[in-house]
């Protein structure tokens, strides 16, 4: 018996990728190990419950969104545009790292995570969120509950959620245009 | 004139009987029992026996909320007349049935009037008017048994005229009758006994039977499935079991565990299962699914073994199959088998062989909740599609699940779908 073939194609960090001749029911971190060669998205659970696996999908609206790609097959992504843990960071021009995203960099100062198998998610999960909050600025006050809601999904199994916490948090609250002051009240 | 007096005469007749019905002169009442006497322990085993009928009646679905005491109430019951709220059934004076008998707690049950008004039929009175006096004042023993809770009752929200309580003895006169029909045929002392677990306790056509437009039971319609809420209490006749490939053993284990090859109870089934049917003795569980399959159980209609598509369903695969491919076949697998502990199969699932798709394309907009079920068992979280897909392509997948998966006709449309769309 043979597996169906499909050819897929599409852009991962802004690089057009493919096409490449996969098995139809390929699951897309399976074809960011396998044949786009970027093994820095995580397999943990394979089933959809930790988002260790989870990357964005820019949508041609200028809106991005978080996706488990351990749960979603590789046809749902066919001409589609992703970012992928190896796509947040700006390089030169023989590929080698200049300057970690914010949300990399405050994870790094808050000593975040201990082993980082999680990390590829919340970096992406953060970074979804504050692009959020650039088009939909939230009040001060709200932050918390914001960064509770839009993580809280992601398992960490070391750190104990409080460093990422507070990292995503110091993010929000000194970048320019992501936070409101609720008018005074008189 | 002599038509003109006659029918003046039967008018009056009318008003009068009317009146005498809704005034309560004609409320039955009973007669109190030992266990109304306060100097007379009572025996632990029917405080036992009691509180196993409780469960078996799922008297807690109503009657516990889900940040509340145990029987204190306040469960909100929507209906098309209103939202109704579970009352406080512990031994509490003032709010709950601490000063009644169990004389006035047989008449809630048989007649659905309690000490001083009638109650709404969303307390199923036309079920478990069958339970003898006997497991009532077992049912009493526990419930008096309990620790009073001081929980005002919340007021039901219901508009003019439902909220006229005196109309419901006009509603139990058209509507309330001795027995309800039998689902299945059979006359064995099990189909009996499984007939008053179902028709009386487990009181299933409350949900599994179609209501009319005052909010009677469609006796004519019994368990053929429901409609109210988000999701649809599926037909449960011998026949609609046995077309979903429901045999004997598959439904023991589904009310047991909740888990069956067919699939897992989701929506208020799984609170069913875990407060009610999980308890059942074997002896009452075996009866149960004997009273709904008959004496002589249907086979289950067959599948073809394999999962895959039917002749002249080559265009419904084409279109569904990667969408179900993107979407469905990381946790389900390619081929619908499904992952222990993770997911349910979907070849031979209850709500793909459905020829209602109303369950199936609910469950693809919105998903279901992760469950529990006893043996350390679980399901996980399924996520809704409403946002990822447009009713074109929901109506693809469901036509695929249909045709791969459980031998139907991929006649779903895209008008289906927003129907079960759109908000109530």
């Amino acid at each position: 018996m043979s597996l169906t073939k499909t050819p897929v194609s599409m852009t991962i960090n802004g690089v057009l990728v493919g096409p490449f001749d996969v098995p139809e029911s390929l699951m897309m971190l399976d074809f960011l190990h396998e044949y786009a060669n970027l093994t820095g998205t995580r397999l943990g659970c394979g089933q959809g419950v930790c988002r260790a696996c989870a990357v964005i999908l820019d949508h041609d609206d200028g809106t991005s969104e978080e996706i488990r790609t351990c749960i979603t097959g590789v046809g749902y992504f066919a001409g589609r545009k992703l970012r992928t843990i190896e796509g947040h960071a700006s390089r030169d021009e023989s590929g080698n790292i200049k300057e970690l995203s914010p949300i990399q960099q405050k994870f790094l100062d808050f000593y975040s995570f201990q082993c980082g198998y999680c990390t590829p998610g919340f970096v992406n999960a953060a970074t979804v969120l504050v692009e959020k909050l650039k088009r939909q600025p939230i009040d001060k006050a709200d932050v918390e509950t914001v960064v509770t809601d839009a993580l809280n999904d992601h398992l960490c199994r070391c750190t104990g959620y409080v460093r990422y916490y507070q990292a995503v948090k110091e993010v929000i609250l000194s970048t320019p245009g992501l936070t409101k002051e609720r008018p005074h009240e008189s | 004139m002599k038509a003109k007096t006659l029918a003046w005469g039967i008018a009056v007749i009318i008003v009068v009987g009317a009146g005498i019905v809704l005034s309560g002169v004609l409320d039955p009442s009973y007669k109190t029992a030992a266990i109304d006497q306060a100097d007379t322990p009572i025996p632990a085993q029917l405080i036992a026996r009691g509180k196993y009928l409780a469960m078996a009646a799922d008297c807690t679905a109503c009657h516990t909320s889900k940040d509340g005491a145990p029987f204190a109430g306040g469960v909100p019951i929507a209906t098309p007349f209103g939202t109704i709220y579970g009352s406080n059934i512990t031994p509490d004076k003032k709010h709950g049935i601490g000063s009644w008998s169990s004389a006035d707690f047989y008449r809630v049950l048989h007649d659905g009037i309690a000490p001083g008004h009638p109650v709404y039929p969303a307390m199923p009175y036309t079920s478990y008017r069958s339970i003898s006096r006997a497991d009532s004042d077992a049912i009493f023993a526990y419930l008096r048994s309990l620790a009073p809770v001081p929980v005002a009752n919340r007021a039901n929200d219901v508009p003019f005229p439902f909220n006229i309580r005196a109309l419901l003895r006009g509603w139990n006169f058209l509507f309330l009758r001795n027995s309800l029909p039998d689902a299945s045929s059979g006359s064995s002392d099990e189909w009996v006994r499984g007939k008053y677990l179902a028709n009386g306790l487990g009181h299933c056509t409350e949900c599994h039977t179609p209501r009319g437009a005052l909010g009677q039971l469609t006796l004519g319609k019994t368990l053929q499935g429901g409609d109210l809420g988000d999701i649809h209490a599926v037909g449960i006749t011998p026949g609609q079991l046995a077309a979903r490939g429901w045999t004997t053993a598959d439904l023991q284990h589904f009310l047991a565990f909740g888990i069956a090859p067919q699939g897992s109870a989701y929506g208020e089934m799984h609170d069913v299962v875990h407060y009610s049917t999980q308890h059942l003795t074997q002896a009452d569980n075996k009866a149960l699914v004997r009273y709904l399959t008959g004496d002589t159980p249907l086979s289950p209609a067959a599948l073809p073994a394999q999962a895959g598509p039917a002749p002249g369903t080559e265009k419904v695969i084409a279109a569904g199959r990667p969408l179900y491919l993107a979407l469905c076949a990381g946790c389900h697998s390619a081929n619908g088998q499904g992952k222990p502990n993770v997911t349910v199969a979907l070849h031979g699932n209850s709500t793909v062989r459905n020829e209602q798709p109303h369950n199936l394309i609910r469950v693809i907009l919105a998903g279901v909740s992760a469950k529990q079920f006893p043996g350390n068992q679980g399901r996980q979280a399924m996520p809704g599609f409403d946002t990822k897909l447009n009713d074109q392509q929901v109506a693809e997948l469901a036509n695929y699940l249909r045709a791969s998966f459980g031998g139907l006709k991929a006649d779903v449309q895209p008008g289906d779908v927003a129907s079960v769309r759109k908000p109530k």
